[in-house]
């Protein structure tokens, strides 16, 4: 991980384009497979996902999501912090602010900031048990937050069917008051304030880091602790510090996808946003900007993935193997760059 | 005369850069060659095209007397050759016997017979007399056992002419020590030893011959008993370079910084620090000498906040330091330069300016309310790329494409600009070319002028010799006893860094 922040970004960027590159060529292959072209897989994925201003927006709508949870990554990445119980946070931070939602009566600008800032401490709250044991006794955050995510879920499951189910509704809890809705920004699509709210994390995030005091020993903790250590940054409060705000982002993401899209709590209301966005914040190479793109890619692939099942033979499930490869590309790319490291012959100017 | 190896006209371009030029080496059978010279000066692809790493554009090259072309290591080994890299090349999951024959199993029906590669390890090991365990796996092996591998290794492929690049670099003393002693060994058998450093006192110990090259050129090839140590500097760096001790002037300074009784763990909670007590006057360089592992580590780790003490006291200025953090211990006035740079001193990835900004992030000049302002720190690390002289191109350069001194030298001027007045200088020149340790020693003189604390720990005495008001000598973590830097008794250092107690001295 921690070559990953210290490269220029225009080879970064060249890297990913060339990961993502290869990860179509295999998708293609697999396509062929099952006797379907791939031209029109793809011109359909397209279609679907930017066909008209409509389907943009079904696009920006999936974005919006796999932004807020890349946020939440990136800020871990930087810090040296694998934080892969993104979904969990996202899945009690999405209660918890249907909870403010439909359980309070508030005034209108009020109940959102409030279920909001539920959502916000739920997630942090979530992740301080992960973080705690990171920071005290060196447990790898990577299995603690994996792990997490599975009681998160669950536990979620069990407060919308057996504490807060709506009378003769599927699993799902009472819907939230309108009072608690997120304004929507078209009148033809659930598209709301969430996306704004992601596009300004971006913003916010990618400034913290370049320009301030905070930002930058949260930077040099992730990528040389024992300098940061002996420059005097309490390396153990930063690492926590750093899961606390990435589950707390995490938590922001699930509470923008309940008041904005769903207006309730649904068992599995947001399948793989938080691992999405994981995926999106890799891709982007831990920067807050490029995340909005890779996020954009990803919206666009769930999107598009709609239509698919319409007009070709292929499954909707094909987008899913297509990530997979790009996943695998990407972590191919990283390798070939840390023996590149190593052995000193590639240098680049950050 | 005989000659393993006869290397006439070899020249070497990268580009517009000329890494060797006309070189000649004449390495006679029986004998240990060195090939000294600083970093850069060509002693590295030298090596590589006499081993078919590299192809030469001019030159050719003889092996036992037949003039051949080497295109590839395995013409190379074929002619009786091996090279011991600088880093060695072995699987840790691996035992010491399967590393030995990677790549030349002994096989048996089809597979690996296992058996006979650790009878032969045994039998080479008894021969060379360089003792391992064949069934032992390399991970978590000493450095010095990996390289005694790596030798065998080569002795397996039955090489009479053996290459070592820079071989103690990664070794301590007592193991260097035995590597001489190997070496002195295989010659004795009749076998060629070429010996790559950059290090005089080893090539002084251990050489019959030398080849200094400087800028791609030989400069001299001389027996060794022709040469002196200030002869051998003066070739390899082109001009004359001191090591005599500086001038200075009195000090009477206050005791800026206090230990007492200080106690201290390692890592494997073993008293690393026993009963430590010293002190170090404004104005004053306090030298510790000892063998490298003798608690000097601990020392400064402890003082600089990085490490707890287990009992004892520490006053910086009065103040007692050894329950604050490393923060509370700078903001003190202590400045640290450590002794493992490339992990503590520095983030080898980020900007020269981002190494330069560490524990200044917070406040003014070089941020306002928690805003970074990076026009002045770029402004400030290009002129402490001036005063230095340091090498690089700018401020926003990655440290890690500097070479070792001259990311000490951004790591002093980053400390010494820091505002302590009490340094802690661990291994100053340690990895660094002899004339830039020149520079290196003039500003640490320029800060004991200015009225500095300096605690200066040393493996090398010359350099103590050179700066040190007072030296205190280190063994197993106690202080055995204190000289008068001016009037040093080099051997009464050398048996207290041996562990005799001085007291036990005049009595003998």
């Amino acid at each position: 991980m921690r070559t990953l922040l210290a490269t220029g970004w225009a080879r970064t960027l060249a890297g990913q384009l060339f990961a993502i590159a290869i990860a179509l060529a295999l998708g293609s292959v697999i396509i062929l497979l099952i006797d379907e072209s791939p031209v029109r897989v793809f011109v359909t994925l397209m279609r679907g996902a930017f066909g008209d201003s409509e389907k943009i927006a079904g696009t920006l709508l999936q974005t919006t999501p796999i932004l807020i949870c890349g946020i939440a990554a990136c800020i871990g990445l930087r810090g040296g912090m694998f934080n892969v119980g993104i979904e969990g946070q996202l899945f009690l931070g999405g209660f918890a602010a249907a909870w403010v939602g439909f359980a309070f009566s508030l005034p209108p600008v009020l109940h959102v900031l409030a279920a909001m800032a539920l959502a916000v401490v739920a997630g942090a709250a979530w992740v301080a048990i992960p973080a705690f044991f990171r920071v005290r006794f060196g447990t790898n955050e990577v299995v603690s937050t994996i792990l997490a995510n599975y009681i998160a879920t669950l536990l979620t499951s069990y407060f919308t069917i057996f504490l807060f189910k709506r009378p003769g509704g599927w699993s799902e809890t009472p819907p939230i008051l309108e009072s608690a809705y997120l304004p929507e920004l078209f009148s033809f699509s659930r598209l709301n304030l969430g996306l704004l709210i992601g596009l300004a994390l971006a913003i916010v995030t990618a400034a913290f880091f370049r320009w301030t005091s905070a930002g930058y020993a949260v930077t040099m903790v992730g990528s040389a602790p024992k300098f940061a250590e002996y420059g005097g940054i309490d390396v153990r409060r930063v690492g926590f510090g750093v899961l606390l705000v990435s589950g707390a982002v995490g938590g922001l993401a699930g509470g923008v996808e309940t008041l904005g899209v769903h207006h309730r709590f649904m068992e599995g209301f947001a399948p793989g946003f938080g691992f999405d966005g994981l995926i999106a914040a890799l891709l982007a190479n831990g920067s807050p900007v490029g995340t909005i793109f890779t996020a954009l890619f990803f919206g666009a692939l769930r999107a598009g993935s709609l239509l698919l099942e319409v007009d070709t033979t292929a499954s909707r499930e094909i987008i899913t193997v297509i990530q997979a490869l790009i996943i695998l590309a990407v972590s191919a790319d990283l390798i070939m760059r840390r023996r590149g490291d190593r052995t000193g012959e590639r240098r680049w100017k950050f | 005369m005989d000659l393993a190896v006869d290397l006439s006209g070899i020249t070497k371009r990268f580009g517009a850069f000329t890494a060797n030029s006309g070189i000649d080496l004449a390495v006679r059978r029986g004998e240990i060659h060195a090939i000294i010279g600083e970093n850069g000066a060509g002693k590295t692809t030298l090596m590589n095209i006499l081993f078919g790493l590299l192809q030469p554009d001019e030159g050719t090259i003889a092996i036992g007397g037949k003039t051949m072309i080497v295109d590839s290591p395995a013409v190379a080994i074929g002619q009786g050759l091996g090279m011991v890299h600088q880093h060695f090349k072995l699987v840790p999951s691996l035992t010491v016997a399967d590393n030995i024959f990677l790549g030349m199993e002994i096989r048996r029906n089809g597979l690996i017979d296992r058996a006979a590669q650790e009878e032969r390890t045994r039998s080479l090991s008894e021969k060379f007399r360089l003792r391992v365990d064949p069934r032992e796996r390399v991970a978590g092996l000493s450095v010095g056992m990996e390289q005694r591998i790596e030798i065998l290794k080569v002795l397996a492929r039955n090489a009479r002419t053996i290459i070592l690049d820079e071989p103690t670099a990664v070794l301590t003393p007592q193991e260097s020590r035995d590597l001489f002693r190997t070496l002195r060994s295989f010659v004795d058998d009749g076998m060629t030893v070429i010996f790559i450093s950059h290090h005089l006192e080893e090539v002084m110990a251990v050489s019959d011959t030398v080849t200094v090259l400087r800028d791609g050129r030989v400069v001299a090839t001389k027996p060794k008993s022709a040469l002196s140590k200030r002869e051998l500097v003066r070739l390899m760096v082109g001009r004359d370079v001191s090591f005599d001790r500086r001038p200075r002037g009195q000090t009477n300074g206050k005791v800026a910084l206090e230990v007492e009784d200080l106690w201290v763990r390692d890592d494997r909670q073993l008293a690393a620090l026993k009963s430590v007590s010293l002190s170090v006057r404004a104005g004053e360089i306090v030298g510790i000498a000892g063998v490298a592992g003798n608690g000097q580590t601990e020392l400064a780790e402890v003082l600089s906040g990085l490490r707890p003490a287990s009992h004892g006291r520490a006053r910086l200025h009065g103040q007692d330091i050894l329950d604050l953090p490393p923060a509370a211990i700078r903001a003190g006035g202590l400045a640290h330069v450590p002794g493992d740079r490339m992990v503590r001193g520095v983030d080898r990835t980020a900007s020269l300016s981002a190494n330069m900004l560490i524990g200044r992030h917070r406040r003014a000049p070089f941020a306002r309310a928690g805003v970074i302002d990076w026009s002045a720190v770029h402004g400030e690390m290009w002129t402490l790329i001036r005063r230095f002289d340091i090498r690089a191109r700018g401020p926003e350069d990655p440290a890690r494409s500097l070479s070792g001194g001259n990311i000490q030298k951004v790591v002093l001027a980053r400390e010494f600009t820091a505002g302590g007045d009490v340094l802690l200088i661990d291994q100053p020149t340690r990895g660094v070319d002899i004339g830039a340790q020149e520079g290196i020693h003039d500003e640490i003189m320029r800060q004991r002028a200015e009225g500095r604390a300096i605690l200066l720990i040393s493996t090398q005495l010359d350099e103590l010799k050179a700066l040190a008001d007072r030296i205190l000598i280190m063994f197993d973590g106690r202080i055995m006893g204190a000289v008068d830097g001016a009037a040093m008794d080099e051997d009464a250092i050398g048996l207290m860094m041996a562990g005799v107690d001085p007291a036990d001295m005049t009595e003998a």
